[in-house]
């Protein structure tokens, strides 16, 4: 298939952001290969996945330009999940 | 879509300053895409939040039962269909930067790559309840399939929506009806991609790793 580029100047750091995505699913993945359990290992994957999520919301859903209160409801949403969850393991 | 001009600093600045400041700082006050959406994803995110805590809470009083039978998941699936959904995500950026920049064609193919990559996710999560059902696992099993079986195809269901959206989309693009100025429903249909995306990024590690 053949998709040409575009010179889109905010597409390079997107495609970092994807990179970075790619990586940190796989130090999860590699968390739960190795074995890893525990209340740390739950709070450093819990970590990850919303720092993840919020990588998501900024770049991908392009939060990160919009003014008002949009970002920072998707912030305490993660931080509420993560917390309600944390507390559970 | 509205602007709001943010205006940081007026004090110390000249007029041809002032000018290049405003244009600068000119910020969007909505998200990308319909404000509709974005009520929707907020709907979605709450449902999916209250899921998550009732996995979570529910494990809580069943450790045991949760961490022998977590085991009997197939990790590796998971973690491709996070990448596949991650890449997936990533071909909508690209798909939204094309027709911004007028890249008719380029729209169109970055979105079939997204399609094929949401087509994989469910391949992948259709092979895995197979395995399941082969087993004679269902709904009633025990209290872990029950969360997970209704949690990932509740999710699954949101990825098969977010399907046919970007599949509307690709012919609507495909036929010329967005342009550099007008592509609201790209951006609206990206929108809820990248939400189905996101919870995903959750669901994964809580479901299949986290124990």
């Amino acid at each position: 298939m053949h998709v040409r580029q575009t010179s889109n100047p905010l597409l390079k750091p997107c495609s970092w952001v994807w990179l970075l995505l790619l990586g940190l699913t796989l130090v999860t993945f590699s968390l739960g290969e190795l074995g890893f359990d525990g209340r740390g290992t739950a709070a450093v994957v819990l970590g990850i996945a919303a720092l993840k999520a919020q990588l998501v919301a900024d770049h991908f859903m392009g939060l990160r330009a919009v003014a008002g209160f949009w970002r920072p409801l998707i912030f305490i949403y993660l931080v509420l999940v993560a917390v309600g969850i944390g507390l559970a393991f | 879509m509205r602007y709001r001009v943010q205006i940081l600093c007026t004090s110390c600045s000249t007029p041809a300053m002032d000018s290049a400041a405003n244009s600068a700082l000119v910020r969007p006050t909505h998200p990308p895409g319909d404000l509709a959406i974005w009520f929707f994803i907020l709907a979605e995110l709450l449902v999916f939040a209250v899921f998550f805590l009732a996995y979570a809470w529910t494990r809580h009083a069943n450790v045991e039962l949760f961490d022998e039978f977590q085991l009997t998941l197939d990790r590796r699936a998971g973690v491709i269909n996070t990448l596949a959904l991650l890449t997936s995500s990533y071909a909508v950026v690209r798909a939204v930067a094309a027709i911004r920049s007028d890249l008719r064609r380029a729209c169109v193919g970055w979105l079939l790559v997204a399609l094929m990559l949401g087509g994989v996710f469910l391949l992948v999560k259709l092979l895995e309840y197979q395995h399941h059902f082969e087993l004679g696992i269902n709904l009633r099993t025990n209290i872990f399939y029950m969360f997970y079986l209704s949690l990932t195809f509740f999710h699954f269901m949101h990825v098969v929506m977010g399907m046919i959206i970007l599949i509307a989309i690709t012919f609507k693009a495909r036929r010329g009806a967005y342009s550099p100025t007008q592509h609201t429903g790209v951006e609206t249909g990206a929108s809820y991609w990248h939400m189905v995306d996101l919870v995903w990024l959750i669901l994964f590690p809580l479901v299949y790793v986290m124990r």
